[in-house]
C-alpha cells in the first residue's frame, strides 16, 4: 500500500503545513516526510520501508545528538525503532514529529552513583516528572535529603547534599548490585579517598583526630565495617558469655569488672542516652544488677544478633557467636577503657597494632575508642560505632589478642563500656541517621548477601526519616531508645518462647535485622 | 510487545467574552461570533495552555476561568508525561535550541501575540503532536474573522497590545530557560 501511494503523485495535501504538490520525479519508494521539532520542521526524503530506527540514525546526525535521545511521534504514537514508517502509515508528506531528548535530565545511574558515595544515596521519591503542576524540575535537581551536616550537630539537621538522583530505595539497591560498582566500592583506597573528601568527613574529622587515624588504616577500616556488621553478633556474644560465665576467658572476669563499674561511671557522663545506656549495662551485669531493664538490655543486645558472615543469619546463632566472643570481649572492654571520658585521645591505632589477631576487634576497639572518646560530643561517637554496625565478610575469625586488649582495660579508668555499647546499639540509629551517606558507604562494603540487603533495606528507611528532624530528636530521647530496647527484648523474648508466632511480628523483625527482608530489587 | 499506554486527550474551551460576544459580535462586528475561545490541552491530568506569560499548566480547570465551556475529545496519545514535559520545554525555549532559526521561537512569552501566536496556535500545534489531530477549526479561524472585519481592522492595535494569560497556572519550562 505505501509503495503504491507513493508512486502516485499527490498534489496538494490538505491539513499539511508544507502542502507542496508533489514531486513526480521523486523515485517511487522514496516518500518525504516533514520532521517538526521544537518550533522547526525540516523535511527528509527517506525510503518508504525504512526502519525507524534508520531512519533515527539520519536524523541523530542532522540534529548532532544521540539516538536514544530522538523520540519520534506520529499521530500521538511513538515510534519504535523495529518499525518501518510505512508500517506506521507514514505517507508521503506527513509530518513526524520528534522530540530530542535533553541528555542532564535523564537519571543515569553512573552519574548517581557517583553521587551515592559521596552523599546521601536515599531520600524521598521524587521522580524525574514534573508534579502535577506542571512545574518541570529536572530529577536532579528535586531532591534535597535532610542531613546533619555535622556530627556535632546532630538536632540541627541541614540540607545540604548535592543532588541525588538515587531517591528510591530501588535505585540504590539496583546501583549496589551493579558488580561494577561493587568492585570500586571495595576498592578500599578510592573508598577512603572519598570518605576524606568530604566537606562533612573533613570537618569530623578536624574535631575528632582519631578518626583520620582510623581512615589511615585501612585495616581498621575493613575490620571496623566488619565489625560494625557483626555488632549484633557482638551484643548476642555479650549477651551469651552473661549466663555462660565464660569464666575461662580471660578477659570475662575483667570485663564484668569493668561493667561493674559502669553504674558509677555512667553517672559521669552527661548522655541523654545515659540511662538506655545504664540499662544495657545492666543487662550485661544481670549476674550482677537487678536493674529492671536489664532483660530489656540484654534482649537488645542479643537482638541484632547475626551470625558471622560465613554462616547464614539465623536467630540462634549462640553457639556461633563463641567464636565471636573474643570479638566482643575487646570490643567492649576496649570501648570500656575508652569510655572512661579520659578525653585523653586514646591512639586507636594503638590498640589495633597491639592485637596481632584477628583485625576484626582491633577495628572494633578502635572505633569504640572513637565512641567511647566521642561520647561526650554524642554523635560524633556513633560514626565509628556505626561503621562496625556494618555486616563485612572478610576475616571473620575472630581471635582476639586478648593480651593486647587486657593491656588496654587495664590502662584506661572504666566508665560506661555500657555506655558504649548502648551507644552502640542506641546511638547507632543516630550516628546513621545523621551520616546517612556514611552510611551508605559503609554499606557498599558489605559483602554477605542477606546482611547487606538487610541492611540496605534498612538504610533507605532510615535515611528517610532523617530527613525529620523530629525523629532524630526522638532518637535522642532517652525514654524512646529504651521504647526500641523494650520492643527489641520482646521480639528477642518471642522469639526463644514461642518462635511460632515470629511471622505475625515479621515486619518488625525485619526492621530489626532478625530476618531477611523479602528482596526488592 | 506490551501495548502503549495510550493518554486521552483533551481540548479544554472557554470563552473569554462569558457570552457577550455572541450577543454584541453581530453589532459591533457585523458577524456572528459565538465566543472569544480560549483553549487548552489536558492531558496527563493537567492542563497546558499558552498566554503571555509563556507556556503554563494548572490542574484541570484550575486556572481563573473556571471550568471549560466546553470540551472537545482530541483523541488519545501514546506520548508520556515526561516526554511532553520535555517537547514543552523544548518549545518554551527552542531559541537556544535551535542552531538554523535565528527569529524568535515559537512559545516564549515574547511571543504572545493575541492574533497571530496565541494560545489556540499553541493548542493547535500541541494537539498535532500529540495525536496528530488539529484541533476544531471554528477556533483557529477566530483570529481571521476577526480582523475580516472593519471593526476588528480598526481596533486591531489595541487588540495586538492585548495579552491574555488566565491565571492560576504555573509556568513549565527548564529552570533556566523562560517561561
Amino acid at each position: 500500500m505505501p509503495h503504491v501511494i507513493s508512486r502516485t503523485p499527490r498534489m496538494a495535501q490538505s491539513g499539511h503545513p508544507s502542502g507542496l504538490p508533489t514531486d513526480r520525479n521523486i523515485p517511487p519508494s522514496v516518500t518525504r516526510v516533514i520532521v517538526k521539532t521544537a518550533g522547526k520542521q525540516e523535511e527528509f526524503m527517506i525510503a518508504d520501508n525504512i526502519l525507524v530506527s534508520q531512519f533515527k540514525e539520519k536524523l541523530s546526525a542532522h540534529f548532532k545528538c544521540q539516538m536514544d535521545q530522538l523520540v519520534l511521534v506520529f499521530m500521538g504514537r511513538l515510534l519504535k525503532d523495529h518499525d518501518t514508517l510505512g508500517q506506521r502509515g507514514i505517507l508521503d508528506g506527513h509530518t513526524i514529529h520528534l522530540v530530542i531528548k535533553s541528555k542532564h535530565r535523564s537519571r543515569s545511574l553512573a552519574h548517581s552513583s557517583q553521587n551515592l558515595l559521596t552523599k546521601d544515596p536515599c531520600h524521598r521519591d521524587r521522580n524525574t516528572k514534573g508534579n502535577n503542576n506542571g512545574v518541570y524540575q529536572p530529577a536532579d535537581v528535586s531532591h534535597t535529603p535532610v542531613e546533619s551536616a555535622l556530627p556535632m550537630d546532630p538536632d540541627v539537621p541541614k540540607v545540604q547534599t548535592q543532588d541525588l538522583e538515587m531517591d528510591s530505595p530501588e535505585c540504590i539497591e539496583q546501583m549496589l548490585q551493579n558488580p561494577s560498582i561493587q568492585q570500586l566500592l571495595s576498592n578500599l583506597g578510592l573508598m577512603r579517598q572519598f570518605i576524606s573528601e568530604h566537606p562533612d568527613m573533613q570537618q569530623w574529622m578536624q574535631q575528632n583526630p582519631e578518626v583520620s587515624h582510623l581512615l589511615e588504616n585501612s585495616e581498621i577500616l575493613r575490620q571496623t565495617l566488619e565489625l560494625a556488621r557483626n555488632l549484633a553478633m557482638i551484643q548476642e556474644i555479650m549477651q551469651i558469655e552473661q549466663p555462660e560465665q565464660t569464666i575461662e576467658h580471660p578477659l570475662s572476669p575483667q570485663s564484668y569488672s569493668d561493667l561493674e563499674t559502669m553504674p558509677g561511671g555512667d553517672n559521669a557522663l552527661d548522655q541523654s542516652s545515659a540511662d538506655c545506656n545504664n540499662h544495657m549495662l545492666n543487662s550485661l551485669q544481670d549476674p550482677f544488677g537487678g536493674n529492671p531493664f536489664t532483660a530489656l538490655l540484654g534482649g537488645h543486645v542479643l537482638e541484632p544478633a547475626q551470625s558471622s558472615p560465613p554462616s547464614p543469619p539465623q536467630p540462634q546463632k549462640r553457639q556461633d557467636q563463641l567464636p565471636q566472643l573474643p570479638t566482643t570481649r575487646v570490643i567492649y572492654t576496649s570501648s570500656r577503657g575508652l569510655s572512661s571520658n579520659t578525653s585523653a585521645n586514646v591512639d586507636p591505632n594503638k590498640v589495633s597494632h597491639t592485637s596481632s589477631a584477628s583485625t576484626t576487634a582491633i577495628s572494633t576497639e578502635g572505633w569504640s575508642h572513637n565512641c567511647a572518646i566521642q561520647q561526650p560530643d554524642g554523635v560524633p561517637a556513633l560514626p565509628s560505632i556505626e561503621l562496625t554496625q556494618q555486616p563485612q565478610g572478610e576475616d571473620k575469625d575472630t581471635t582476639i589478642s586478648l593480651n593486647s586488649s587486657d593491656q588496654k582495660l587495664e590502662g584506661d579508668p572504666q566508665l560506661s563500656d555500657e555506655q558504649t555499647s548502648s551507644q552502640i546499639t542506641g546511638s547507632m540509629m543516630q550516628l546513621l541517621l545523621n551520616n546517612p551517606y556514611l552510611a551508605a558507604q559503609m554499606m557498599l562494603f558489605i559483602t554477605m548477601p542477606q546482611l547487606s540487603e538487610q541492611c540496605r533495606q534498612q538504610l533507605p528507611t532510615f535515611l528517610q526519616q532523617t530527613e525529620l528532624s523530629d525523629t532524630l530528636l526522638a532518637l535522642a530521647n532517652p525514654r524512646a531508645s529504651q521504647a526500641i530496647l523494650q520492643i527489641e527484648q520482646g521480639l528477642q523474648l518471642l522469639a526463644t518462647e514461642a518462635p511460632v508466632l515470629l511471622p505475625w511480628v515479621a515486619p518488625y523483625l525485619w526492621g530489626l535485622g532478625w530476618l531477611p527482608s523479602p528482596s526488592c530489587s | 510487545m506490551e501495548p502503549p499506554n495510550l493518554y486521552p486527550v483533551k481540548l479544554y474551551v472557554y470563552d473569554l467574552s462569558k457570552g457577550l460576544a455572541r450577543r454584541l459580535s453581530p453589532i459591533m462586528l457585523g458577524k456572528q461570533l459565538e465566543g472569544i475561545w480560549h483553549t487548552s490541552i489536558v492531558v496527563h491530568k493537567d492542563e497546558f495552555f499558552f498566554g503571555s506569560g509563556g507556556i503554563s499548566s494548572c490542574p484541570p480547570g484550575g486556572t481563573l476561568l473556571g471550568p471549560p465551556d466546553s470540551v472537545v475529545d482530541v483523541g488519545s496519545t501514546e506520548v508520556t508525561e515526561e516526554l511532553f514535559l520535555e517537547y514543552l520545554s523544548s518549545l518554551g525555549e527552542s531559541l537556544f535550541r535551535s542552531v538554523l532559526q535565528t527569529f524568535l521561537t515559537m512559545y516564549r512569552s515574547e511571543a504572545y501575540n493575541l492574533f497571530e501566536h496565541n494560545c489556540n496556535t499553541f493548542t493547535n500545534e500541541v494537539a498535532q503532536f500529540l495525536t496528530g489531530r488539529k484541533i476544531p477549526s471554528y477556533i483557529t479561524d477566530l483570529p481571521s474573522e476577526i480582523l475580516s472585519t472593519p471593526f476588528g481592522q480598526a481596533l486591531r492595535p489595541l487588540l495586538d497590545s492585548i495579552q491574555i494569560q488566565p491565571p492560576g497556572g504555573s509556568a513549565v519550562g527548564r529552570p533556566n530557560g523562560q517561561s
